[in-house]
């Protein structure tokens, strides 16, 4: 069974004036499925997201929605439905008519009307609200009014732009699992915009790293988190972010010797090109303090932070190692540690290019 | 408590300033409804002593008040309907789009509201004398009027549409409307009170206007209010209390419109309609 393509972004290129926000742009998205966009601020995720929505002309390139191109097609005929960062409500009316605005300008009936909003409310617990304005409600509910405005329509695809982001961390979380709920109860495609990692591997099913408008890595979420293209993808996923140390290969390319006090040499899986320079990651989870006589990175732990579940400790200083354990270790600020690591966990990136070495 | 002395000390200052600006307002109040001889009594009477109302339906007998006010009527009406029509679609564009071409056009409008009437009228006569545009003079001078005044309304109603955020309209764009419908039923809706009280205001300077009426209306049939009372004023006049009589049937109803409507806007200017 070969899936349809809802989505496919063809060589996409973006000029503002002469600035290129989005530099030749590949991406294709499976019907039903849920994609996150993420990238640091000015990465240009909202760019690509408005040219799916048909607010921004694409300067070079193709966009298909079920096969058909739809670049110079407007917003009104594209049949996707977006939710602002803003939320974007119509201020001047009702919840009733900013969920039925999209309804009523196709003409619908009035019972048809009524019926859908009904509907669409009970899904999103607004049946109280729908004759108050905008301004009346509270964030949550303001998100959830610009939900049920998307939703109403059903359309081919949704789009998000940072929905969540101005919501306190808590409801967040929950909406979080309600949004991808919500996407997996109408079997809708959906593009999801973010800065925020987490909310891109928890609720996608294909993740999208952009990084000054260049695609840096697309794939599974947890493959973004085990086979990093790039230093930079490795350092965007995953919390705290990896620790990255210069090193170089040793002679036999079975180990790296790192630019640490004391020039700790860690064993590799793989044999690599030896004497090679490179950019060793490590992530802070992988790591793990050991009292035996194993080959690792001999340092003293300048802080200690426990929350209870997990305890992060700071070791060394320039460049500072994060570690994160599980256990709860006794150990306090300026013990001696021994750090040690997996061979196959080590990451090893080109120090010129970034890009991981295999 | 030096607080409190200093809020009496300035609100002191507020009412003698107030005073002092409305003093011209309340002397002509005071003049119409003096005699003729107590005009020219010296020192001046403050209070007006025998109270003559009868003078305001004199003045709008005799000086055919009812006509003038009509013309002036249609006039302001006329100078905002254009004013309004044209310049709400400027000021959309100017607010929503930024280029090059658009900040020479903004610097043109405010350029236009730098240049007085009194400069502008002999262009204006000549090319309108030329167009025949002078044989239909009321028209003539809502033409004229509403180019001069196009600049503040597109200013005013301009920043309200920058107030209205550009998201909005986008909503309704991918909701399903067209560009067109996006602005008439989104945008406008929220600037309406902008709109509205930026249209009062020019209506309330077209009520008044007299450069253009001046030079460009010889009929006497077709002046305005503002001309007549100018028709009155002779170099030999005595008759202050009549052009008073006069001048307060002329801004009473503006004035009271002015004071009715005085609440919203000053809000509709500062707020930017939004809300
Ligand atoms: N209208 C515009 N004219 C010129 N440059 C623009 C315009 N809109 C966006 N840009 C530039 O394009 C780049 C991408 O912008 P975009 O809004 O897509 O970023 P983003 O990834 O959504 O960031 P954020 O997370 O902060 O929302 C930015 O560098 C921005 O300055
Ligand atoms: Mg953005």
């Amino acid at each position: 069974m070969t899936i349809q393509p809802q989505i496919e972004l063809l060589s996409v290129n973006k000029h503002y004036g002469g600035f290129h926000a989005l530099k030749d742009i590949n991406v294709t998205i499976p019907k039903g499925s849920f994609v996150a966009l993420v990238g640091p601020s000015g990465c240009g995720k909202s760019t690509l997201l408005r040219s799916l929505a048909g607010l921004e002309s694409i300067s070079g390139g193709e966009i298909r929605i079920t096969g058909k191109a739809v670049n110079d097609t407007p917003p009104r005929h594209r049949d996707v439905a977006m939710v602002f960062q803003s939320y974007a409500l119509y201020p001047h009316m009702s919840v009733r008519d900013n969920m039925s605005y999209s309804m009523r300008l196709r003409k619908a009936s009035r019972a048809e009307i009524d019926a859908a909003v009904a509907d669409v409310a009970a899904i999103l617990g607004l049946g109280d609200y729908l004759d108050r304005k905008p301004n009346a409600l509270s964030g949550g509910q303001r998100q959830r009014v610009a939900m049920g405005r998307a939703i109403i329509r059903n359309p081919k695809v949704f789009l998000f732009d940072e929905p969540l982001s101005n919501l306190d961390a808590a409801l967040r979380v929950h909406m979080r699992k309600e949004i991808r709920a919500l996407h997996d109860r109408i079997g809708a495609t959906s593009v999801y915009v973010t800065h925020d990692q987490i909310e891109a591997m928890t609720m996608a099913d294909h993740v999208v790293v952009l990084k000054s408008g260049v695609v840096e890595q697309q794939g599974a979420p947890l493959s973004l988190y085990d086979t990093p293209a790039t230093k930079f993808v490795a350092g965007f996923i995953g919390s705290p972010a990896m620790n990255f140390v210069g090193g170089i290969v040793g002679d036999t390319g079975r180990a790296v010797t790192l630019d640490l006090p004391g020039a700790p040499s860690l064993p590799l899986a793989r044999t690599m090109e030896p004497r090679r320079q490179v950019d060793v990651g490590l992530r802070p989870e992988h790591l793990s303090i050991e009292t035996g006589g194993a080959p690792g990175i001999e340092t003293t732990a300048t802080s200690v932070e426990s929350t209870g579940s997990v305890t992060y400790l700071y070791c060394g200083g320039d460049p500072e190692i994060v570690v994160v354990l599980s256990e709860r270790e006794r150990i306090s600020q300026g013990d001696p540690v021994n750090l040690t690591i997996a061979p196959d966990k080590i990451h090893l990136f080109d120090p010129e290019t970034g890009a991981a070495l295999r | 408590m030096s607080a409190t002395r200093h809020t009496r000390l300035l609100l002191f200052a507020a009412i003698l300033l107030g005073a002092i600006y409305l003093f011209p307002l309340y002397w002509m109040y005071a003049t119409a409804l003096k005699s003729g001889s107590e005009i020219f009594a010296y020192p001046p009477t403050f209070i007006p002593r025998g109270l003559d109302f009868g003078i305001f339906a004199e003045v709008w007998a005799t000086r055919d008040m009812g006509r003038f006010i009509w013309n002036s009527l249609v006039i302001a009406t006329g100078s905002m309907a254009l004013v309004a029509l044209l310049g709400t679609g400027c000021a959309y564009v100017l607010a929503r789009y930024r280029n090059v071409w658009i900040d020479i056009a903004l610097f043109l409008v405010l350029m236009l509201q730098v240049l007085p009437a009194s400069l502008m009228i002999t262009p204006i006569f000549v090319g309108f004398s030329a167009l025949g545009l002078l044989d239909f003079p009321r028209f003539a001078v809502m033409l004229a009027f509403t180019a001069k005044a196009m600049p503040f309304f597109v200013i005013l109603v301009r920043a309200t549409f920058m107030s209205i955020p550009a998201e909005l309209e986008e909503a309704a764009l991918v909701d399903g409307n067209s560009r067109i419908g996006a602005f008439a039923l989104i945008a406008l809706p929220l600037a309406r009170n902008g709109i509205l009280v930026s249209a009062i205001l020019i209506f309330m300077q077209a009520f008044g206007e007299f450069v253009y009426s001046k030079s460009m209306i010889q009929d006497v049939t077709l002046q305005p209010a503002s001309v007549g009372l100018n028709g009155f004023m002779g170099p030999n006049t005595v008759e202050w209390n009549k052009i008073m009589a006069y001048a307060t049937i002329y801004v009473t109803p503006i004035l009271a419109a002015f004071v009715l409507l005085q609440q919203r806007i000053v809000s509709g200017l500062t707020s930017g309609a939004l809300k």
